[in-house]
């Protein structure tokens, strides 16, 4: 019965997820920007060469940190190295996409539900909150996924055309499917519950759409401190990282399952 | 009894909405909830229901408590709320099977179809919710709160904001379940509709003020009275009456004569025998009905001086 529910709220949450016209402009629109910009990195590099940037004391030091961690990139043309470098920050501005979407969904799903009234009804019938609240997780995580996973293999396909010959060798590393299959579905799912708290306990639907940019911070921050050179996500770090998440995603589920009070939001939701 | 509630009690922080509730609930039939808004009529549905905890006290819904065994109780209810809410981009059907899903029904489609029809929803079962009357959508959530068959119904104001012709149909509705052996609680402050609706009526005002059917209450809180409607009414009238043993009180309005007999059945027929015989012009005969609405008040009126 468990898995008939999760399905049904699976199934219902799609359904009204795609009627709407922000659901869709987010799911396509967002992609295609992240995706376009890192395909025109590698296609302005290898037409114009990025002269002034390989130049900059910034890049000479970043360049020391990634020929630390992969000693074949110092074999590389200046040229290619930039283009290796730039590339290795989509590993995780690619995770912007699950993010965005996943917690744009939790938002609209718990918000749409104040709206309209329906949680009453929907809390009566025999769905426990744990079935409620991964139905929901599932139903923006998926689509989450999936698309990132096709914004990956777009990429993929990019920078194989626009790119210098073996650049996608540098690029496809283990880091790569850990960030696509293990880091992506966890941060997808901690995202979205992260929604589903936040927009639980908003007053209202502007403010349950601003926890959207807290819920991108830490991503940004993984971004800068990759790009800062600080610290170079390695695999194992990388590995480390998507662990932790997926840990801290069964903590979220728990405190989630506690703070999504049932009888708050019957008493309190106007 | 099929809903037995013991002591039950909800505080929200200082505020007490439901104070020491008892009351029962009898299988197959209509119990109503009246009260003031604010009287803790929703709250105490809701207890029963299973949607919030009790502070203290405890209610027993078929032999379940709700707030030790909330699903449980879930499978055997249907909801009604105040303010019925649906996915207005869905439509009719599919938030009927929505909900349906989340029950144990071997014939979810044979049921939707059942209540769709019953409703006279079944033409427009494609259309968008949100395309719904007002009364539409009162009729779907009706179909919603009975898909999976339940034991008890829950209905909170199911009439509120409803204009007449649709008020009446969903009161038509209500009486058919009834009918069909439903156990129904129906929370309103519609004095008329509880009358017309409820075999036993709760008054509640944070604490149960009192239970029982129409006809009790009527007993309970007035003496029968006859109404004696006559062509003129002079003081040698009144004074017959008044002379009369059995008369135990007596009123003027107008044309007409109140009078409290100490046994209607014996004496009503001796007392328009001297009416007449001291030349009174008698139009009309009747009992004098209390309508629910002077029972509530003087319900309230009592307690707000105790």
């Amino acid at each position: 019965m468990t898995k008939q529910r999760i399905f049904n709220i699976l199934k219902k949450e799609w359904q009204v997820m795609f009627t709407e016209l922000n659901s869709l402009m987010l799911v396509t629109v967002l992609p295609v920007i992240i995706l376009a910009q890192g395909l025109l990195y590698v296609w302005l590099i290898e037409k114009f060469g990025g002269e002034s940037m390989i130049n900059s004391s910034f890049f000479q030091s970043v360049l020391r940190k990634i020929s630390e961690v992969m000693s074949a990139v110092s074999n590389l043309e200046i040229t290619e190295q930039l283009q290796v470098f730039l590339l290795s920050q989509f590993n995780f501005y690619l995770l912007l996409i699950p993010v965005m979407i996943a917690v744009s969904f939790a938002t609209f799903s718990i918000v749409d539900e104040k709206q309209t009234h329906s949680l009453e009804a929907l809390l009566a019938t025999p769905v426990r909150t744990w079935e409620l609240l991964l139905g929901k997780a599932l139903s923006g995580a998926i689509p989450a996924i999936i698309v990132t996973w096709i914004c990956g293999a777009l990429l993929l396909l990019g920078v194989q055309v626009l790119g210098w010959g073996d650049l996608l060798t540098y690029f496809l590393n283990p880091a790569w499917f850990i960030i696509l299959f293990l880091l992506t579905p966890a941060i997808s799912i901690l995202s979205f519950l992260l929604g589903v708290i936040g927009s639980a306990r908003a007053k209202d639907s502007k403010s349950a759409q601003n926890l959207v940019v807290l819920i991108v911070l830490p991503v940004l921050a993984l971004i800068g401190i990759q790009i800062s050179g600080v610290v170079w996500f390695t695999t194992i770090l990388t590995l480390v990282l998507a662990l932790a998440v997926v840990v801290i995603d069964f903590f979220v589920l728990k405190v989630a399952v506690r703070l999504f009070s049932r009888e708050s939001i019957i008493i309190s939701w106007r | 009894m099929l809903i037995e509630t013991f002591k039950l009690t909800r505080k929200f922080g200082e505020l007490t909405a439901v104070d020491n509730l008892d009351l029962t609930a009898e299988e197959g039939k209509i119990l109503g909830f009246l009260g003031p808004n604010g009287a803790g009529k929703t709250t105490t549905m809701r207890m029963l229901a299973g949607l919030i905890s009790p502070t203290s006290g405890y209610a027993v819904v078929d032999g379940i408590r709700p707030d030790k065994e909330p699903e449980r109780v879930h499978e055997i209810i249907g909801i009604l709320t105040e303010a019925p809410g649906f996915y207005n981009n869905l439509s009719a059907r599919r938030n009927l099977e929505y909900f349906a899903g989340f029950y144990h029904l071997s014939d979810a489609s044979a049921q939707i179809e059942k209540y769709l029809k019953l409703m006279g929803l079944w033409e427009r079962r494609q259309d968008k919710v949100g395309t719904f009357s007002k009364g539409m959508k009162q009729r779907l959530a009706l179909s919603r709160a009975l898909i999976h068959k339940p034991k008890i119904l829950f209905l909170d104001e199911p009439t509120s904001g409803l204009d007449p012709e649709v008020s009446q149909e969903v009161r038509g509705l209500i009486k058919n379940l009834s009918r069909e052996g439903y156990t129904i609680i129906l929370s309103t402050h519609n004095l008329s509709e509880a009358e017309q609706l409820c075999h036993r009526i709760a008054v509640i005002r944070t604490a149960l003020v009192t239970l029982d059917t129409p006809a009790n209450l009527r007993k309970r809180l007035f003496h029968h009275q006859t109404m004696i409607k006559l062509e003129e009414i002079d003081d040698n009238l009144i004074q017959v009456v008044s002379k009369l043993d059995y008369v135990n009180k007596h009123s003027r309005e107008e044309n007409t004569l109140l009078i409290e007999l100490a046994d209607p059945s014996k004496h009503q027929a001796d007392l328009i025998k001297k009416i007449v015989e001291a030349g009174g012009r008698i139009i009309e005969v009747t009992d004098k009905k209390h309508s629910l609405e002077d029972i509530y008040l003087s319900l309230l009126n009592e307690e707000e001086k105790i």
